[in-house]
């Protein structure tokens, strides 16, 4: 057993009403099955894939509907059986619109062949990364970064540690946590077969320990192989953070703009070595999820979802939102995005649908007193107020001397600060801004 | 269904625990127990000179907002610190017009002038201490003898405001006297017991940060006791690190003045470089300088100038960037450019 | 046309290119002598003397001087006046001459006169050069009579030496000290440009009514 390391600053966000306590304790619900599905095209960081039907096709569930287009990208595939209404642009949370293929759903759930793998743990790096970029595995934590691009490692780059995301610091969230007390051997199938093909010896699971059953369950399931160790961190946001949990369990520090790859490390969360062991072992791709619906509904719970569900559909099997909801949250109420509509469909990368109370984030913003808070709190150790001064006048320059582009945006700045300044998203705009220019040079010097 | 849901920047939970707001009032809380010892040993006046202080602050505050056509800021009750604050600087045989004067310089001169909360470069209440200790040296030096109980006239007879040397020069005062107040001195600065109660409340409540009051006490106490060899005797009068310690604006000073948010570096090792700063000046400005016999306020003065440079200079470095060899690579870089 | 030019030049140097409040320049003798308004006054006429003369010596030798050597031949004329007004004062004010001191042979680098005769003098006839160094010398006299009796009143409670407050003021002794002069000059500058933006707005809203 190593050590554990702790990561400066960090926070412990207050949950309101429907939080962790509630969901936890709730096992995994087969949602049913809702009547149309609208599949995004785009479902991982990189280009949207090219879509492989048209109108009036008829599909079955885990046919390819989309082709991945490029390095980064993942496959698409139909989560129900019918028939394809059509392929058109639609909403997406984060507000941009995205080409979706749209099924209506004739509930015979029929499934193509699985196409299984012989011996799974004794694929090359190549056969393994091919096989999780045809089953559409991305990073099923939030970040979506197609798990293909991760596993391909580039030869002669030691690797020597498989961690095991099961933080699950986001307030409200137990979508890992179910799966790591339901699916725990299958998670641990899924990751011998990464930990075998990538010849690495060491494989640390990283759990928050306000989850002991999870701990425990996933202790037992990994108790016959001995390169596996479970880790309870303290509880404290953000660990779940990779570069946070990348130093707390090897005290290992990822440099910016770097990957954990870089110091020998490979990242998956609980939920994509579920879908390795899936898309493996039953030869099934990414069709479905868990998604922890909690806070201002009815009746909180942990659903297992198909890719494309609306989210009104899952709203309506928890009986629908309190009264009292002021704000829906695609995603976890520290880093997931705010929606005014429920018609926007799940994709591979939502973890919860958090119906809250309050509109913390809505306050008057007052002046800065400079005390210090954002600063302490910060997990990558920025000056973030001094970022916001210069966001608000234009300096860029400046800010990217401050290694803005090492924010992580988890909000732990925004959430500490006493005068409700909005940091976070100050730093999340020098980024963009920053990231815009950069290219622009890059393709200013391509032309001469 | 839902009819309105709103939309905005990510992260939506905020700490609903803290607020400018109640981080002053929080400031406020730990000040009232001092705020009661004062007027328990010197009388109507104190109470008086407090009232009209923080009055003023308030006034001011609201009257500039209201010239510059500005939404009020009183309600984020800084002003009233600055009010209290700088009551607890004055003699209690101050006149009412030097409490006012002082109030309107600290809120509008070096608060508002600069930008209003979170702008200016040096504490108000201080400055305008200093402002008025320049200007009526004279009425700023007379310190006012205590007497304890004389509001609910349990004081001693005809004990009007007799002035007398402070501790700081007269060394015949108990131990016990010093911390309980019954000193001549400022307003706030003589009850060292509700003081240190008021800034642990503080600390424990993380409003201040710790940092600051135990660098400057210790590096005070540390400079004291080599200054004079003794650490506590009764005979050495002033001339040991106990008494020099609990002498003076030292204490009012390491807990709520040094500490102000605004002037104070906000990064962990600049704050304490903040408190060893102000230690040193003090140290040197109590025993090196016949002008001025106290010299908290002026150190942590000089210290507010410089924390912009601290602020530079122990600016965090980022996880995960290794500063010395990066600039380095850069430089590299550029020479073969 | 002509006599309105000149007036515009002398009320120029009076308000709006006022040489401490609205140039800010020769900022050294303001901040230095402004503690008593007798003072503020001498050294402004001092100053204005000084400013007249070599105005009119420097524009009436403009064309003699060569370009290369004008600031040292500037220096010259400049030093000459300001060695007689300096004997004048000591011979005939010595109390005004005591509270100046070395303020009076400073006058030799003060930027004022330099800026003048380097910007206006050294440019234009010696009639316009003339009434640019009065309006400018006045300006500069004004402000620091200003300045000075502001000070005066609060820092000492008497003007010109007169008793003005009465009688249980205490004088705000900072302000007659250094630290006092940045305040009341910060201050000053305040009022000046609030008042000029007010000016400067209400002129623009006459201007677009008279347009429309």
């Amino acid at each position: 057993m190593s050590t554990v390391h702790k990561f400066p600053g960090g926070i412990h966000p207050q949950e309101g009403k429907g939080g962790k306590a509630v969901t936890a304790g709730l096992a995994m619900v087969k949602v049913p099955q809702p009547s149309r599905v609208t599949i995004p095209l785009q479902q991982h960081m990189g280009a949207p894939c090219k879509p492989l039907v048209e109108k009036d096709d008829v599909v079955k569930v885990g046919q390819m509907i989309g082709e991945p287009v490029g390095a980064m990208s993942a496959a698409v595939h139909a989560s129900v059986s019918g028939k394809v209404v059509g392929c058109e642009p639609c909403i997406l949370a984060n507000g941009t619109q995205c080409l979706s293929v749209i099924i209506d759903n004739d509930f015979q759930d029929e499934w193509v062949p699985a196409t299984r793998v012989e011996a799974p743990e004794s694929m090359s790096v190549q056969e393994l990364s091919d096989m999780v970029r045809r089953m559409g595995i991305v990073g099923m934590g939030g970040a979506t970064f197609p798990t293909a691009v991760k596993l391909n490692i580039p030869a002669g780059k030691p690797v020597d540690t498989l961690i095991l995301n099961g933080a699950e610091c986001e307030p409200y969230l137990s979508a890992d946590h179910r799966l790591m007390l339901e699916k725990s051997e299958a998670i641990v199938s899924g990751a011998r077969v990464i930990q075998k093909v990538l010849g690495i010896k060491t494989v640390q699971i990283g759990i928050e320990d306000n989850k002991p059953d999870a701990v425990q369950a996933m202790s037992k399931a990994c108790a016959a192989y001995p390169e596996f160790s479970v880790t309870a961190l303290k509880t404290q946001y953000p660990q779940g953070g990779e570069k946070q949990l990348v130093y707390a369990l090897t005290g290992r520090k990822v440099k910016m703009g770097g990957l954990p790859l870089d110091q020998g490390v490979v990242v998956c969360n609980v939920g994509t070595c579920y879908a390795v062991h899936v898309a493996a072992y039953e030869g099934r791709p990414v069709v479905e999820r868990v998604v922890t619906v909690g806070g201002c509904v009815k009746n909180p719970a942990n659903y297992l979802v198909r890719i494309g569900t609306p989210v009104e559909w899952l709203l309506n099997a928890s009986e629908g939102l309190l009264p009292e909801t002021r704000m829906l949250i695609y995603g976890g109420p520290m880093m997931g995005m705010a929606i005014s509509r429920t018609d926007i469909p799940v994709t591979k990368g939502c973890s919860g649908i958090v119906a809250l109370e309050r509109t913390d984030a809505l306050q008057e913003e007052g002046p800065c007193i400079r005390c210090g808070r954002c600063i302490q709190a910060c997990p990558m150790q920025l000056a973030p107020a001094s970022i916001d001064r210069f966001m608000r006048r234009d300096m860029y320059e400046a800010a990217e001397k401050l290694n803005v582009m090492n924010c992580i945006e988890c909000g732990c700045c925004a959430w500490s600060c006493p005068a409700k300044r909005n940091l976070t998203q100050s730093c999340r705009v020098c980024k963009r801004i920053i990231t815009q220019r950069r290219r622009e040079q890059a393709a200013k010097k391509g032309a001469n | 269904m839902q009819s309105k849901l709103a939309v905005s920047s990510s992260p939506f939970l905020r700490n609903t625990a803290v607020s400018t707001r109640d981080l002053m009032l929080d400031v406020i809380l730990a000040l009232l127990p001092t705020v009661v010892a004062s007027v328990w040993f010197f009388g109507a006046p104190a109470l008086a000179l407090i009232l009209v202080s923080v009055f003023f602050a308030v006034l001011a505050e609201w009257v500039y907002k209201k010239l510059l056509h500005e939404k009020s800021t009183i309600s984020d009750l800084s002003a009233v610190v600055t009010g209290l604050l700088l009551a607890f600087n004055l003699p209690a045989s101050a006149p009412w017009w030097m409490a006012a004067i002082g109030s309107v310089i600290a809120i509008v001169l070096v608060k508002q002038l600069f930008g209003g909360i979170g702008q200016n470069f040096m504490n108000p209440a201080l400055a305008a201490r200093t402002i008025l200790m320049l200007s009526w040296t004279g009425l700023m030096a007379a310190n006012a003898m205590p007497n304890g109980g004389q509001i609910l006239g349990l004081g001693k007879e005809a004990a009007d405001v007799v002035t007398s040397a402070t501790p700081l020069v007269n060394g015949n005062y108990t131990l016990w006297q010093l911390m309980i107040g019954d000193v001549p001195g400022m307003l706030g600065e003589t009850c060292k017991l509700t003081l240190i109660l008021g800034g642990v409340y503080l600390i424990l409540r993380q409003v201040i940060d710790w940092r600051v009051p135990v660098s400057f006490m210790a590096t005070a106490f540390v400079l004291f006791w080599i200054q004079t060899g003794t650490i506590y005797s009764v005979q050495s009068g002033t001339d040991n690190a106990v008494y020099q310690l609990f002498s003076g604006g030292l204490i009012l000073g390491a807990f709520f003045m040094a500490t102000d948010y605004v002037t104070c570096p906000v990064t962990r090792r600049g704050r304490v470089i903040m408190g060893v700063g102000c230690a040193l000046l003090l140290f040197v400005i109590r025993f090196y300088n016949n002008g001025y016999p106290e010299g908290c306020s002026f150190a942590i003065l000089f210290m507010n100038i410089l924390t912009p440079l601290i602020d530079k200079f122990t600016a965090p470095r980022s996880f995960g960037v290794s500063k010395p060899a990066a600039q380095k690579s850069g430089r590299k870089g550029g020479a073969k450019a | 046309m002509k006599k309105n030019n000149l007036l515009r030049v002398f009320t120029n140097g009076i308000l709006n290119e006022n040489p401490t409040f609205r140039l800010l320049l020769g900022m050294c003798p303001t901040l230095a002598i402004s503690t008593a308004a007798s003072s503020g006054v001498g050294m402004g006429l001092a100053a204005t003397f000084v400013l007249v003369f070599s105005n009119i010596v420097i524009s009436s030798l403009r064309r003699i001087i060569p370009e290369k050597v004008r600031i040292p031949c500037f220096i010259v004329v400049i030093a000459t006046f300001v060695t007689i007004i300096d004997l004048v004062i000591k011979a005939f004010l010595t109390s005004l001459s005591d509270t100046l001191g070395i303020f009076i042979p400073l006058i030799v680098v003060n930027c004022i006169i330099f800026a003048r005769a380097e910007a206006f003098a050294f440019k234009n006839p010696v009639l316009p050069s003339a009434m640019d160094g009065l309006g400018m010398g006045l300006g500069f006299t004004c402000s620091l009579t200003l300045l000075s009796s502001v000070r005066e009143i609060i820092g000492a409670g008497t003007w010109f030496g007169m008793q003005v407050m009465p009688q249980g003021y205490e004088p705000m002794a900072i302000i007659t000290k250094p630290t006092g002069g940045f305040i009341t000059l910060g201050l000053l500058l305040l009022i000046v440009n609030a008042l000029v933006k007010h000016f400067q707005k209400r002129r623009n809203k006459k201007a677009e009514e008279g347009i429309a």
